[in-house]
């Protein structure tokens, strides 16, 4: 498979010294999913607005879809498809003429058109609503229109900048929906930004975790997950005394799949332990002739949320922007809304 | 390569008049300010005017045909000085990085914006023209005359919105540019020929108006409605107009490409 993007020591330094991507190298294979996750403030957009020529880079290089993004950058704009969190579609005019302006944009051949712009409209469900104004669309009705804006010219490769920011569950789900049919149907690739875990998890082939500019990890989600070792029991005890709970707890360091145990809060433990769900049975026997009782238990395995704390050190977190920053966060979320 | 950019051009002019088609009742607003203009001060000025004295110095009879070439371009003054808001907007709503993300040619939406804004501010004028010939003004060179007149009118809204756009692809900030502008346009009327004539004016003032590009624009249009095609006091101004226009247009380009491209 070949590589669609390769970026090397990619680098962002605003004016006034402010390190928004600081060095970052990774490769995205053709046809991935490949996801950039991270709080806000990250440098994941800044890093998306360099791969889409909308940023020069002030540092490193990168090649998307074989060209150099600042040397052959109107190559690189014809060639893929962007789609940004901020919901850009015109709400002065309807959807088909919002979808008729881009494929101006992308000098679709005039034969081809109406055709186009057809296809998208079906496949985004947006048919029936297409002679209507946008300001009457709803939030997700929009995101919608702007995601076919972004396939009308069929890009190999798609850029979606925060693709379900502000959205409900259920248009959520359709979003994601959209996403991986895309690349099951049109086999494009898909690099795409999120501060949602789950949203990673249930679309990325791969994910990098990036945190205050620097990738942190990049992994396949379950080799991430799994990169924080074991497995985890959590437990609570509902009776006996502390010398009790103690003896207990000597017992169950004592076997031979747990790695550790480590106090939360009141009477409740955690265990990292080895052998899975069996865990939960074997703990329990082991305590069945201690005065100890155990309340209940549960077997967990390390979310994403735990993959995140565990490499950047804290949870994903609201970081503030500049002040036009903030009022376009405003709008977009106002917009959404709707 | 030209047919790139004429064919990238068109499509940013073509949203801007879709949105402009649809936003009506904003164009008529705009005209209903000059006309209280015309009708209000026009009329209450012909009460002053219409006396040898003052005929002199208007070099017409009439105030209205004397004020109406100068409505006219504060109109276009005045839309063009808004005009930067649209790529203030643009950028807010993120649908600037939307073009700039497309294979567009840089220089492709600068202008379009501009044609679109010329186009608004052209269709206002004749508007106002069209009022003013109901309210009897009299334009000595014809239909011809309101042709040159709409021309120059275009023209000095193509400056206005070069500098507007110009402003906004610089300052990024709505307020930053509404103080500007709005620090600049009044003055900018009441230091020209466009409401009184030159010849009433202290030597000071009058030296100002002369050098005020509204006096470069409202003087051969004044000339065209009033006396007739005297060339040596057309050209002039229209020469110095045209420059003037290909300079704001070249820096706006440029600022665009510097600030926002």
């Amino acid at each position: 498979m070949s590589e669609i993007i390769e970026a090397q020591g990619l680098a962002k330094i605003f004016p006034g010294g402010i390190k928004a991507v600081d060095g970052v190298s990774f490769s995205v294979a053709e046809g991935e999913i490949f996801g950039f996750l991270g709080p806000n403030g990250a440098g994941k957009s800044t890093t998306i607005a360099m791969l889409t020529t909308l940023l020069k880079p002030t540092g490193g290089t990168a090649r998307v879809a074989g060209m150099d993004i600042t040397r052959q950058a109107y190559n690189v704009r014809l060639a893929i498809g962007y789609v940004s969190q901020d919901l850009a579609v015109d709400d002065a005019l309807t959807g088909y003429e919002n979808l008729r302006l881009q494929a101006g944009f992308y000098h679709i051949p005039r034969g081809e058109i109406a055709k186009r712009i057809d296809e998208v409209l079906e496949m985004v469900g947006l048919k029936n609503r297409a002679k209507d104004l946008v300001e009457t669309y709803s939030g997700g009705m929009r995101k919608r229109l702007d995601i076919a804006c972004g396939l009308i010219h069929r890009p190999k490769l798609l850029f979606l900048d925060e693709p379900t920011l502000g959205l409900d569950i259920q248009t959520r789900r359709e979003i994601w929906n959209y996403i991986n049919q895309l690349r099951a149907e049109a086999k494009m690739t898909i690099f795409l930004t999120t501060h949602y875990m789950d949203e990673a998890d249930a679309l990325c082939d791969r994910i990098a975790i990036i945190d205050r500019g620097s990738i942190k990890v990049l992994d396949t989600p379950a080799g991430l997950k799994s990169s924080l070792g074991s497995e985890i029991v959590v437990f609570e005890f509902a009776k006996g005394g502390p010398e009790d709970i103690n003896a207990a707890l000597n017992k169950i360091r004592g076997l031979g799949f747990v790695k550790d145990v480590t106090k939360a809060g009141g009477k409740g433990y955690v265990a990292s332990v080895t052998n899975g769900e069996a865990s939960v049975p074997a703990i329990f026997d082991a305590l069945s002739g201690f005065a100890a009782k155990i309340g209940s238990i549960s077997f967990k395995q390390p979310s994403l949320d735990d993959v995140f704390l565990h490499y950047t050190g804290r949870e994903i977190r609201e970081n503030g922007g500049g002040k036009e920053d903030a009022v376009r966060a405003r709008m977009v979320m106002r917009r959404m809304r709707r | 390569m030209i047919g790139v950019i004429v064919h990238d051009t068109y499509w940013v002019f073509w949203r801007e008049m879709k949105k402009l088609v649809r936003q009506k009742s904003r164009i008529m607003m705009a005209v209903v300010q000059p006309v209280v203009w015309l009708v209000l001060m026009g009329n209450t000025m012909a009460g002053l005017t219409s006396n040898p004295v003052a005929a002199k110095m208007l070099g017409t009879g009439n105030y209205l045909d004397f004020m109406t070439p100068g409505v006219m371009v504060m109109t276009a003054l005045f839309g063009g000085v808004f005009g930067g808001m649209s790529i203030l907007w643009d950028r807010r709503l993120g649908f600037l990085n939307k073009m700039l993300a497309a294979p567009i040619h840089r220089a492709a939406i600068p202008v379009g914006k501009l044609a679109a804004l010329t186009v608004q501010t052209v269709f206002q004028a004749l508007l106002i023209m069209l009022i003013g010939l109901l309210l009897g003004v009299h334009i000595s060179t014809g239909i011809l005359g309101i042709g040159f007149l709409l021309a120059m009118v275009g023209l000095f809204g193509v400056i206005m919105g070069g500098v507007s756009l110009s402003l906004a692809a610089m300052l990024k900030s709505h307020e930053a540019l509404m103080a500007i502008m709005n620090f600049f346009t009044m003055p900018l009327v009441f230091t020209s020929n466009a409401m009184f004539p030159t010849r009433a004016m202290p030597e000071w003032l009058r030296a100002i108006a002369d050098a005020n590009p509204l006096s470069y624009a409202v003087g051969p249009m004044r000339t065209v409605a009033t006396r007739g095609w005297v060339w040596q006091e057309i050209w002039p101004g229209a020469l110095v107009l045209v420059i003037i226009a290909v300079v704001t247009t070249s820096i706006l380009v440029r600022q665009f490409h510097r600030s926002v491209a």
